[in-house]
């Protein structure tokens, strides 16, 4: 990860800064994480919808796996409240 | 960046919370792919259908209730 400071904005560029360091770990790990996102619907959807890989995508292959990455954000949030609800009690 | 930063209460807080949140998101991360190729068999659909995120839920759930029974096994074993 780079922690580089900005090249603009404050005139001691080369001090630490809190804020900006706090601002761009977080931007960074969102990323991260979006990407590792990304490589596990790239997977799963693939398991799933290109079962015969063919000269070119077929629409029935392109619609699933728009269904597919649908129902894998829905499948991300029903894992979520099921932790949470049980962390709850 | 000077290590003596890392001391300030308020930034030591900071990082906790966001490895908390990075432990958080792998778990989720982890059960949501496992769970996915348990439960869903054939190919995805418009919606869930209710076995489907039935399936969903409890696998999650019984996945902690496993936990739970390693965790006390082990101690045991100790």
């Amino acid at each position: 990860m780079d922690f580089s400071s900005p090249s603009s904005g404050s005139s001691s560029s080369s001090q630490f800064n809190p804020e900006t360091f706090k601002s761009q770990l977080q931007n960074q790990l969102a990323q991260a994480y979006a990407e590792e996102f990304l490589e596990t619907l790239r997977t799963k959807c693939f398991d799933k919808c290109i079962t015969k890989p063919g000269s070119s995508l077929s629409g029935g292959e392109s619609s699933c796996v728009s269904r597919c990455m649908d129902r894998y954000v829905e499948a991300t949030g029903i894992i979520s409240k099921a932790l949470f609800s049980a962390t709850q009690h | 960046m000077d290590p003596s930063v890392m001391q300030n209460p308020e930034m030591a807080n900071f990082i906790n919370q966001e490895q908390q949140r990075a432990m958080i998101n792998e778990m989720v991360g982890k059960l949501t792919s496992a769970c996915w190729d348990k439960c869903i068999t054939s190919a995805p659909g418009s919606k869930f259908s209710s076995s489907e995120s039935a399936c969903l839920s409890n696998c999650a759930r019984r996945y902690l209730d496993m936990s739970m029974i390693i965790m006390k096994r082990f101690q045991n074993m100790q």
